[in-house]
């Protein structure tokens, strides 16, 4: 019997009645198989970019963008430079500062990437800028949150999505679920395997950017010095691995692996100059 | 009297930037004379010892031990707990003017908005906001442009392979 069903999988045709099939439901075994193959499908590129701009739209219905164009500008060509360095370097790519005391980041499905202003203002240079945005970028390279989306409580929308059962314009309400499932997963979280892969990519995406690569760990490192029952950590500490364990694997993957990249510039003046502390 | 004035601006000017910053050792630890592995070690620092964080160049720490001064590893120290809250006072108080003398009114931060947990449960998209991000994009040739600038040259680097889980 497992024949007919391998038979039937790999698409050959079986006249069915050839068979005693006995108490199996051959069109039930094809069914399974098809919603296998449909589970798996892959979500488009352009599909990837809805969702995610939907998802983009909704973070920044919670959190309003920062009013100050040069620095929106300046943020958006740093990310930019670093995807280029990417696997995926024409991704519409689009990067935000969120007007928003919380320290963190986030990155959306299809090349959304933000950073929080009170991350910013903890920040030293531009490196470190570099190496927190190559981190959500990484999130985006790797597709974690469409890979969290597909495992969750929303996993058959996704494939209907993947099998392109979900009409992309016109207001389909499956699709608002997936938006909402995709902002709630920044409540939740991306599992820890993705942000210490995030961690590995990041800081090899600031070193073929031409950034000194110590941007990261130099950025998890101050975050590692605040009260941790600052409130508006509050939210980073429930999504993410703790910094300590971070810095703990990422110390020996860097050294001696990135040891020629160490004297690339952190650009700190130019950091500093955008920032307006430097003025 | 107006010199000091002036110098102490310029000091607060550089640490509002570079603020020296108290760390501690987490292990046993070399202070090296100069930021490489195979510079002079002037001293060795136990685990634990109180250090001033002068500067960060790449994984070096340039601190202050007493009343010597040299490089250690960066990952070898551990700031104190509260030790870059004064960054944020600086860094989010010109962020803040910045939004307050943005003009458009439109950043006022209203109870239902945030990142915390409901806030992003109960989000409204708002697309006037995602054309806003549209406006910012920057093309690959004004990024290849701003690197240049930067002297920010493209290498090729391998990614890192996985390590422990």
């Amino acid at each position: 019997m497992k024949a007919i069903i391998l038979m039937v999988a790999l698409g050959l045709s079986v006249p069915a009645q050839a068979f005693d099939f006995g108490n199996i439901d051959l069109g039930k075994a094809v069914k399974t198989m098809q919603k296998i193959k449909q589970a798996n499908a892959e979500v488009s590129e352009p599909q990837e970019i809805e969702l995610g701009s939907g998802i983009a739209s909704s973070l920044l219905g919670a959190a309003p963008l920062l009013d100050h164009p040069e620095l929106q500008r300046y943020v958006n060509r740093i990310g930019r430079w670093i995807a280029l360095q990417s696997e995926r370097p024409d991704l519409p790519w689009h990067f935000g500062v969120l007007d928003d005391a919380d320290i963190n980041a986030f990155a959306a499905p299809g090349g959304y990437v933000f950073i929080t202003k009170g991350l910013l203002a903890r920040m030293n240079s531009e490196a470190e800028l570099a190496g927190v945005l190559a981190h959500e970028i990484s999130h985006v390279l790797r597709k974690h949150h469409l890979q969290a989306l597909k495992k969750g409580a929303r996993r058959e929308l996704m494939a209907d999505l993947a099998n392109k059962a979900i009409k992309s314009k016109g207001g389909d309400k499956r699709l608002s679920k997936l938006v909402s499932a995709g902002t709630e997963l920044y409540a939740r979280g991306l599992d820890k395997e993705d942000e210490f892969e995030s961690d590995r990519m990041g800081v090899v995406l600031a070193a073929r950017a031409g950034y000194d690569p110590y941007g990261l760990p130099a950025v998890l490192q101050t975050l590692q010095s605040i009260n941790p029952a600052d409130s508006n950590l509050a939210l980073m500490f429930k999504t993410h691995p703790g910094f300590d364990k971070r810095l703990e694997l990422l110390g020996p993957l860097m050294s001696p692996a990135l040891d020629d990249w160490e004297r690339q510039p952190d650009l700190n003046q130019r950091f500093a100059t955008l920032i307006g502390s430097g003025k | 009297m107006k010199r000091l004035i002036a110098g102490c601006l310029a000091f607060g000017l550089c640490a509002s930037a570079w603020a020296a910053e108290e760390a501690y050792t987490i292990r046993a630890t070399e202070l090296k004379a100069k930021p490489y592995s195979d510079a002079l070690t002037v001293l060795t620092l136990p685990a634990r010892s109180k250090v001033i964080v002068l500067q960060r160049r790449s994984s070096w720490n340039q601190v202050k031990s007493g009343e010597t001064t040299g490089w250690v590893k960066m990952l070898g120290l551990q700031l104190a707990r509260g030790a870059t809250d004064r960054r944020a006072d600086n860094g989010l108080r010109s962020l803040f003017n910045v939004a307050r003398s943005g003009g458009s009114g439109a950043t006022v931060t209203t109870g239902v908005r945030g990142l915390s947990e409901e806030q992003l449960k109960n989000a409204l998209p708002d697309p006037g906001a995602l054309q806003a991000l549209e406006r910012y994009a920057a093309d690959r040739r004004a990024a290849q442009r701003f690197a240049a600038q930067g002297k920010l040259q493209a290498q090729r680097v391998d990614y890192l392979a996985g390590g422990k889980k």
